[in-house]
């Protein structure tokens, strides 16, 4: 039994192909996580660096507390169940069980016993003798897993195992599989294409499209709350369907136009977390909505549909149709009109009929059209609200504040403004206060519904704020962006600021022994880095390492001013950003910016900074890849 | 009793078939009897026991195909005759090639067999490399090297060394299954068939890649080891280019059952009437050949198809 880490795993083949693109996940003890996605989206690639069978491009892979990158696939305690079983034809079922027991030198007697006690938990005691080709391909199968549990391993990984079944076996395997790992209390991988089979199975998915990871989420919370179009379409059977609209704030109601001219009505209270931008009516963004989540009208209200085909699977219908009220030509073509309605109870609908669709307004989801990310995530990205410059300060919310000067100096002419404001810029403080509509559980976090006019204000806040309260709070002004003039004048400051850079090695000989030293060089400054990063970087670039640059990432609170006699780089002072609470200088080191916090005040027109190594992250510049 | 003018007259499909069949059992026929007409010859003249009139045994083809007199004269003779000064000849050098078959086919098939799993199932660097540049020097014929590899071995004295004869038979084995390695393709083939989901298992349950080879690969690739071995064997037991050079023209002793044969006709010997009981040598020396793949037929079959339909 054992908890994995997965850190920033990529897998890149030798002709350049990114078959796995920053995987990372923890992975607690007794997890069963399923890798689900279509074929090609590095799920088996990735359950495959797991048990050894690939190298690991990049990143780290922890089983239990041992880094394992460099391990041998026999040394890291895991079994594996293979799509095709990989039994061993010219052995029994017993000397299947037993060969990796063997090769372990494991007495003979604690070998029987384990496969006899494997071959009873799985009722293949009576089979022990056979050999794979007398049996059946569920017996098969079971045998599989019979030869991973006689190894009471730490890590369960198991690839596509029931594909090569029918569709009644695989369900009972599929119950078998989840009792067994409940029975085990250890952790299992499991790696399907099959979403049935992720959501019934799985405590925690991971959905991957093309090599990323697009959702890490609990079956429930993937079907409810989809990060974007590819997850809502890949979980749920029929398919989810999408419309192209436009959306309209009307009060307390939010108009959603179809495309065909058809519209309906939703109260806003259902699509608050939606940013304003997209409520005016012009922005394009894609509506999402279950066929099950949608009922058909007695009363004729809601979206007209001509019905194009009717599947009655006997405890429920699904209605093909198209929205309008003409079948048109038959095309194969998605049009974009097409919907899928799963109805129970009605065996009356013909093809050709007319029918009205009202969706249920509590489960419907908005994508943007561009990204096709979510428009209602868990935690909205910001809140937007409109300020002013009043005399020596400016009114926001309302409410007036100090206007710090690097705002001032951003606006120049511009008295109107917006600002942008991440939930996490919100922070315990007085300047502004605001009544707590309601406070939901996003993630680990506490999101708070601060009531702000006719919209919310979103704020991640502390355990003990409730609805009724008045939340008093200030705004982190380096985390906001701010919008004059119809553009962005001011971009929020980022937490790690990027410099390019090589790397080096020298050798030196330390007690008779030789030792390596590793360096990052970026412009004038050789500063050393940290051994197991430099192994990392020879490893993965090999000796091409000494010859390439890199991106190094450096967060701002690794940067500080070089003591004297320290080794450093030389910058400018370009500028100083004023935040008010925080002051930031901007520096100009041999062309590239980087920022570093100073006090107020701050005015040497010349330093030398350096960075401490163990915090510096390192990227390819060749591919975008994170090394170490 | 009128045609019904709505039924479409076709052609008889059995009919067609016999036509065609027995065009092509003609052609065939006729081309088995071609190509059979050698070989009865050979054992035709082989059993040939005629005399002159005058008592004395006639050894030499005579004008009709069919012997007037048969008998095993040729195959006695063949066992007990001095050939080149040496009593006994014809089995000394049967035994001097079975026993540079078998080293070779043990030795050769060891090593297609393991350079075919290599290519197979493990990646390494340059392994496309070698084996397009094994396939392109497959191209050329292996007498090629002949006088290369004559040389190599000279260099090292095993080739018809005066002082040390018998090292020409090392030299022999030697050229025989130093490159055998090259000739993996097939088995590669049978290989390539076995899923790699077992190897990457066996890995997972703990074996290195030799315990791979001779705990999974090798029991599941029977008919290619059998494939192998026969093709490993017969090379050397057939062949007479290698042996000829290397062992040289003054080792009679040494020489294997092909040079023998041919140097019976074409060779010093002041008998000249040897034709009959060099037949009578290509029937014993086709003997085990044939028995081998007799028994061995139906592995050789599932071996050199081995790959080409995916099972």
């Amino acid at each position: 039994m054992a908890s994995l880490k997965l850190s920033h795993i990529y897998k890149v083949y030798d002709n350049g192909h990114k078959a796995v693109n920053d995987f990372s996940i923890d992975i607690a003890d007794q997890e069963f996580i399923v890798f689900v996605g279509p074929s090609g989206c590095g799920k088996s690639t990735t359950l495959r660096m797991i048990a050894g069978l690939e190298t690991i491009t990049a990143g780290d892979l922890f089983i239990g507390d041992t880094l394992v990158n460099d391990m041998e696939p026999k040394d890291r305690d895991i079994a594996m169940v293979f799509q095709s079983y990989a039994l061993y034809p010219h052995m029994s079922v017993y000397e299947n069980m037993a060969f990796g027991l063997r090769n372990r030198k494991m007495p003979e007697n604690e070998i029987r016993e384990r496969v006899e006690k494997a071959a009873k938990m799985l009722d293949i005691e009576d089979y022990l003798d056979r050999k794979p080709k007398e049996m059946s391909g569920g017996q098969r199968q079971r045998v599989a897993l019979g030869r991973a549990l006689v190894r009471d391993p730490k890590v369960f990984l198991l690839d596509e195992p029931l594909s090569n079944l029918d569709a009644k076996l695989r369900a009972a395997m599929r119950t078998e599989i989840t009792a067994l790992h409940k029975s085990l209390k250890t952790t299992f991988i499991y790696v399907t294409h099959d979403q049935v089979e992720a959501m019934t199975m799985g405590t925690r998915i991971v959905v991957m499209k093309l090599g990323y990871v697009q959702q890490i989420d609990t079956p429930m919370n993937l079907y409810n709350e989809p990060y974007n179009k590819f997850v809502a379409g890949f979980i749920g059977t029929p398919q989810m369907n999408f419309f192209d609209v436009t959306l309209k704030r009307e009060g307390n109601e939010v108009v959603v136009h179809f495309t065909n001219g058809d519209t309906i009505i939703l109260p806003y209270e259902n699509v608050s977390k939606i940013h304003q931008r997209y409520l005016d009516g012009k922005t394009k963004v894609t509506f999402g909505i279950r066929p099950e989540h949608i009922d058909l009208d007695e009363n004729e209200r809601g979206l007209k549909i001509i019905v194009t085909n009717v599947e009655r699977l006997g405890n429920e219908t699904n209605v093909y149709g198209k929205l309008g009220d003409s079948l048109g030509e038959f095309t194969m073509k998605d049009e974009g009109n097409n919907i899928v309605v799963k109805v129970i109870d009605r065996d009356d609908i013909e093809i050709g009929d007319i029918v009205y669709a009202e969706p249920n307004p509590a489960k419907v989801h908005f994508f943007d059209a561009e990204t096709e990310v979510t428009l209602m995530s868990r935690i909205p990205e910001f809140n937007t609200v409109s300020a002013e410059v009043s005399g020596g300060g400016m009114t926001v919310m309302g409410q007036a504040a100090a206007l710090p000067p690097a705002f001032r100096e951003a606006l120049g002419e511009n008295r109107q403004f917006e600002l942008v404001i991440p939930p996490d810029a919100v922070i315990e403080g007085s300047d502004f206060s605001r009544k707590v509509a309601k406070v939901e559980k996003a993630d680990d976090k506490n999101l708070a519904y601060l009531e702000n006019g006719d919209q919310y204000l979103f704020a991640l806040v502390g355990e003990g704020v409730k609805a009724g309260d008045d939340y008093h709070f200030s705004l982190r002004n380096e985390k906001l962006n701010l919008n004059a003039g119809g553009r962005e004048v001011l971009h929020a400051l980022d937490d790690e600021d990027f410099l390019t850079g090589t790397f080096s090695k020298t050798e030196v000989k330390e007690k008779g022994d030789r030792v390596l030293h590793f360096f990052y060089n970026i412009g004038d400054m050789k500063i050393e880095a940290q051994p197991e990063h430099g192994y990392k970087i020879n490893a993965i670039d090999g000796d091409s390492c000494y010859k390439n640059s890199y991106r190094y990432g450096v967060p701002r609170d690794a940067v500080r001013i070089a003591g004297a006699g320290e080794n450093g780089l030389a910058a400018k002072v370009v500028k100083i950003l004023d935040y008010g609470d925080a002051c930031f200088a901007k520096l100009d080191a041999e062309g590239q910016e980087l920022l570093i916090n100073v006090e107020k005040g701050f005015d040497r027109k010349q330093v030398r900074v350096t960075f401490d190594t163990e915090d510096i992250s390192v990227y390819s510049t060749e591919i975008d890849m994170k090394l170490c | 009793m009128s045609t019904n003018p709505n039924v479409k007259k076709y052609r008889s499909q059995s009919r067609t078939r016999r036509v065609s069949l027995s065009v092509t059992y003609t052609i065939l026929i006729v081309l088995g009897v071609i190509w059979l007409i050698p070989l009865v010859w050979i054992v035709l003249s082989a059993f040939r026991c005629e005399y002159q009139d005058d008592g004395t045994f006639i050894g030499r083809v005579t004008s009709n195909f069919f012997p007037k007199a048969f008998g095993l004269k040729n195959f006695t003779d063949l066992f007990t005759a001095t050939y080149y000064g040496i009593p006994g000849a014809f089995p000394r050098w049967m035994l001097n090639t079975l026993i540079i078959a078998v080293i070779d086919c043990i030795i050769s098939t060891f090593l297609v067999l393991s350079v075919a799993y290599c290519m197979s199932k493990l990646r390494f660097k340059l392994r496309k490399t070698f084996m397009n540049i094994s396939m392109i020097i497959g191209l050329f014929p292996g007498f090629m090297s002949m006088i290369a590899i004559y040389f190599l071995l000279k260099s090292v004295g095993l080739t018809g060394n005066p002082s040390h004869p018998e090292y020409s038979v090392i030299g022999l084995i030697l050229a025989y299954s130093a490159g055998a390695g090259l000739g993996f393709q097939v088995a590669k083939g049978f290989f390539d068939v076995i899923p790699n989901a077992l190897v990457e298992s066996a890995k997972l349950d703990g074996c290195t890649s030799f315990k791979i080879f001779r705990q999974i690969i090798l029991p599941l690739a029977k008919p290619i080891i059998i494939y192998q071995a026969l093709m490993s064997f017969t090379g050397p037991w057939m062949d007479f280019i290698f042996a000829k050079v290397i062992i040289g023209a003054d080792n009679a002793k040494y020489w294997t059952v092909s040079v023998g044969l041919y140097s019976m006709l074409f060779g010093t010997h002041p008998d000249t009437n040897l034709f009959t009981q060099f037949a009578a040598g290509c029937v014993i020396v086709a003997i085990p050949i044939v028995t081998l793949f007799m028994f061995l037929q139906r592995y050789y079959v599932e071996g050199v198809t081995a790959g080409a339909v995916k099972g």
